[in-house]
C-alpha cells in the first residue's frame, strides 16, 4: 500500500529555508549559452544581488541577452570584464573547454567562482582550480543544481540519518532523449568537452550518489558510443567504502525522456527508498504496521525558492553560492565536494577504456 | 473583427501535451498516449466546448491543428506561443532568435513571404536579439498556425515570459500587449510560473494584459515567490488571472483546487488534461459550480 505523505505525515526534518544574502553583492556571468542566460536571469531576481557584467566572445550572444532586458554591460573577453568591473562573484558557464581558463582568470582576480559542473574536464584541471581558490582565499563551487531539487535535497538528510539501516544495494539512472544523430551529438558534446553523456549530462547524478553515500573505492564501467566518440551510454558499478555496490546507468540516446529523468533506489536493512524527479517514496520496515510506503510528492516537500525558471533548483543553488560568499554556510556543491565527482568520472572512464576492468578511484 | 472581449472564466488546458505540467512523468506519458490520435483529442475539444468552456489553452502544434480539422465546429483557441516541444524547451538558447528561426522554418510559404516583408523593417542586422523589435515576427509566424476565426488570444509561454520578468523588461510587456491587440485583435495574455512577482510588476508598471495564467492551488505549489505573497497580489490585482495546476500535481481534488482558486479571487480556471479523467463531465461540473 502506498500512502500519500499528506495523509500519513511522518516526522522527517527536511531543509526548508531559502539561502539569504547578508549584504549586497556584485556578480558577473561568463558564457552566454543556454546555461549562462538562465543564470543571468535568475541572478537578477535574487535580493541583494546585482549582475554588473556579462562576457561572451560572440556578439550575437551578448545581444541576445541584452535583448531580453538584461542591463548589465557585455564584454567580449573575460580579461576586459575583470579589468573594467570588479565582480565579487562570477558564474562561469562557457563551453567545457573554456571554463577552466575563464574560472582561473576570475579566481586570479580575487572573485569567488561557481563553474558549471563537473569541476574541470580532468582531475588535474579541477585540482588546479581548487588550489588556486585556496591560495586566493576565495570560495569555489561547481554547479550541480540537482542537489537543490526538492526531492533530491530531501533525500540527503534522510540517507545521512541512517534511517534505512545498512545499505545492501543502490541503483541509479539518468536517461535523456537528446542525441539521435551525429549532428545532435556535436551540439551536446562539442570538441574537447572532456567526455560524453557522463561528463555532460550525468555528472549531477554522480554528485548526488557521492553526496548521499560517500566516494566509492573502486569502479567498473562499460560504455557505448552510438554516434561516434565519446560515449553515449555508460554503465558503471561502484564499490561503496562500507560494503555494498552502487549501480549507475546513463544514456542520452533513449527515446521517451524529453526532459532528464533521474532515479535513485536504495535497499537497506531497515527500509527502502526511491527518489525520482516526481517524488520520494519511503518504506521504513519498522513503520509498516501503519503506513507502508509513504510518498512525498512535490506538494508535500519544502520548495523555498522564490523564483522558478524551469524549476527552482537553479535559484536555490545560485542563492546558496552567493550566501556563502557573503559569509553564510558553505553549500553542498563547494569545490571540495565537487572534486570528488571529477575523481569518480576519471575512474569510470579509465575502467571503460580498459574494457570494464576494475579501476581504483584516484586520490 | 475584434475578439478581445471579457477574459475567459473557464478554459481547457492541453499544455501537458507539450510537457508543461506538474503531473508525474507516468501521468504525462499516459495522457500523451491517450491523445496521440487526433480523433481522441478532437472528441475532447468538442466535449469541452459542449461543457461551456470559453476557450482552449494550447500551443498551435500540428496535433492540435489536426484535431481541430476533424471538427466541423469552431473551437476558440488561446494560443500559447512560441510553440515549444519539451525537447525545445530544454535545448533552445533562451531568447528570441533561435525560436524565431525555428518558427520561420516551420511556417507556410505565405507566412514566410510575410515575414520577409515584415523583416525588412526589423532586420536582424540591426535588431538581432531585441525581444521588443523582433517579437512581432515570431507572433506573425505563430499566429498563422491558427485560423483567425478560432483565435481568441495569444498567450506568451512561461519559457519566455519568466525570462523577461526576471530581467524586469517593462518595455517588452507593454509593447507585447499593444501589438497583440492592435495586430491580431485578440486578447493579449501571459503564462507565468512566478505569479506573485508577475502581478506585482504589472501593477508597478501599469501594464494590464487581458489575462495571466499561473499556478494557484491549496498547497501553494509553484506559487512564487510564496503562497502568501501570491494571495496578497491576487487580492490586489486588476488583471484577470486564470488559475492552473489546481490539483498541485495530483494531491488535491479538482473541485477543492477550483474552490481554493475562486476564494483566492482568481478570475477563472484553466484545468489541464492531466488533472481530469473525464474532461467533459468535470468541466461541466466546474462550469455549474461557478
Amino acid at each position: 500500500m502506498t500512502v500519500q505523505a499528506t495523509e500519513a505525515p511522518i516526522d522527517l526534518a527536511f531543509p526548508t529555508s531559502c539561502p539569504v544574502l547578508t549584504r549586497p553583492i556584485q556578480t558577473a556571468v561568463i558564457g552566454l549559452g543556454r546555461s549562462g542566460i538562465t543564470h543571468a536571469a535568475v541572478l537578477s531576481t535574487i535580493p541583494e544581488c546585482k549582475v554588473v557584467a556579462v562576457a561572451d566572445g560572440r556578439r550575437d550572444a551578448r545581444r541576445n541577452l541584452a535583448g531580453l532586458g538584461c542591463k548589465a554591460p557585455g564584454f567580449e573577453t573575460v580579461k576586459r570584464l575583470l579589468s573594467k568591473t570588479k565582480p565579487e562573484a562570477v558564474i562561469v558557464s562557457g563551453p567545457p573547454d573554456e571554463r577552466v581558463r575563464d574560472a582561473r582568470l576570475a579566481l586570479e582576480a580575487g572573485a569567488a567562482v561557481m563553474v558549471d559542473g563537473p569541476l574541470g574536464r580532468t582531475l588535474e584541471e579541477g585540482r588546479e582550480l581548487e588550489r588556486l581558490a585556496q591560495s586566493k582565499g576565495v570560495p569555489l563551487a561547481a554547479a550541480h543544481p540537482i542537489a537543490y531539487h526538492p526531492v533530491f535535497a530531501a533525500t540527503q538528510p534522510l540517507i545521512s540519518s541512517r534511517a534505512l539501516g545498512k545499505l545492501h544495494q543502490v541503483r541509479s539512472s539518468m536517461y535523456l532523449s537528446r542525441v539521435f544523430s551525429v549532428r545532435q551529438k556535436s551540439e551536446a558534446c562539442p570538441p574537447n568537452a572532456g567526455g560524453g553523456v557522463l561528463a555532460q549530462a550525468a555528472s549531477d547524478l554522480l554528485f548526488l550518489l557521492i553526496w548521499y553515500l560517500g566516494i566509492p573505492t573502486q569502479v567498473r564501467a562499460t560504455s557505448n558510443s552510438v554516434y561516434g566518440s565519446p560515449e553515449d551510454e555508460l554503465h558503471g558499478m561502484m564499490a561503496m567504502a562500507g560494503g555494498g555496490e552502487m549501480g549507475f546507468d546513463s544514456s542520452w540516446s533513449v527515446p521517451g525522456y524529453p526532459r532528464p529523468a533521474t532515479v535513485i533506489e536504495c535497499d537497506g536493512a531497515a527500509g527502502k527508498l526511491l527518489a525520482s524527479d516526481d517524488a520520494l517514496e519511503l518504506d521504513l520496515f519498522a513503520r509498516r504496521g501503519g503506513a507502508g510506503i509513504t510518498r512525498f510528492g512535490h506538494a508535500t516537500l519544502p520548495r523555498p525558492g522564490r523564483f522558478d525558471l524551469d524549476g527552482e533548483a537553479l535559484y536555490l543553488q545560485d542563492s546558496a553560492f552567493l550566501a556563502w560568499v557573503t559569509g553564510g554556510p558553505a553549500p553542498p556543491n563547494r569545490a571540495e565536494a565537487a572534486i570528488q565527482v571529477t575523481r569518480v568520472i576519471e575512474a569510470l572512464y579509465a575502467s571503460a577504456k580498459d574494457g570494464g576492468k576494475p579501476a581504483a578511484v584516484p586520490a | 473583427m475584434s475578439h478581445v472581449g471579457a477574459a475567459p472564466r473557464l478554459m481547457l488546458s492541453v499544455r501537458s501535451l507539450n510537457g508543461v505540467s506538474l503531473a508525474t512523468r507516468d501521468r504525462i506519458l499516459e495522457i500523451t498516449a491517450r491523445y496521440h490520435e487526433r480523433e481522441s483529442l478532437a472528441v475532447t475539444l468538442s466535449k469541452a466546448v459542449d461543457a461551456g468552456v470559453d476557450g482552449v489553452l494550447a500551443s498551435p502544434t500540428p496535433a492540435l491543428r489536426a484535431a481541430m480539422a476533424e471538427l466541423s465546429r469552431p473551437v476558440p483557441i488561446y494560443a500559447v506561443i512560441p510553440t515549444l516541444s519539451e525537447n525545445g524547451r530544454h535545448e533552445l538558447v533562451p531568447g528570441i532568435e533561435e525560436v524565431l528561426a525555428r518558427s520561420r522554418r516551420e511556417a507556410g510559404a505565405m507566412t514566410r513571404l510575410k515575414l520577409r516583408v515584415e523583416g525588412l523593417v526589423r532586420p536582424a542586422m540591426l535588431y538581432r536579439g531585441d525581444l521588443v523589435t523582433r517579437f512581432p515576427l515570431l507572433a506573425e509566424a505563430e499566429a498563422s498556425r491558427v485560423s483567425s476565426r478560432a483565435l481568441r488570444g495569444l498567450v506568451l509561454d512561461a519559457w519566455l515570459t519568466d525570462l523577461a520578468l526576471a530581467t524586469g523588461h517593462r518595455r517588452f510587456f507593454e509593447s507585447y500587449c499593444r501589438y497583440v491587440r492592435r495586430r491580431f485583435r485578440v486578447a493579449a495574455g501571459f503564462e507565468t510560473h512566478n505569479l506573485g512577482l508577475m502581478l506585482a510588476r504589472l501593477r508597478e508598471w501599469g501594464v494590464k494584459p487581458d489575462l495571466v495564467v499561473g499556478p494557484v492551488n491549496p498547497w501553494g505549489l509553484l506559487m512564487k515567490p510564496s503562497l502568501t505573497e501570491v494571495l496578497d497580489e491576487l487580492a490586489r490585482t486588476e488583471v484577470p488571472v486564470l488559475a492552473k495546476e489546481l490539483r498541485a500535481g495530483g494531491v488535491s481534488a479538482l473541485a477543492e483546487g477550483a474552490q481554493f482558486a475562486r476564494a483566492a479571487r482568481a478570475h477563472g480556471l484553466a484545468p489541464d488534461l492531466t488533472e481530469m479523467d473525464d474532461p467533459g463531465a468535470e468541466l461541466r461540473g466546474l462550469k455549474q459550480a461557478a
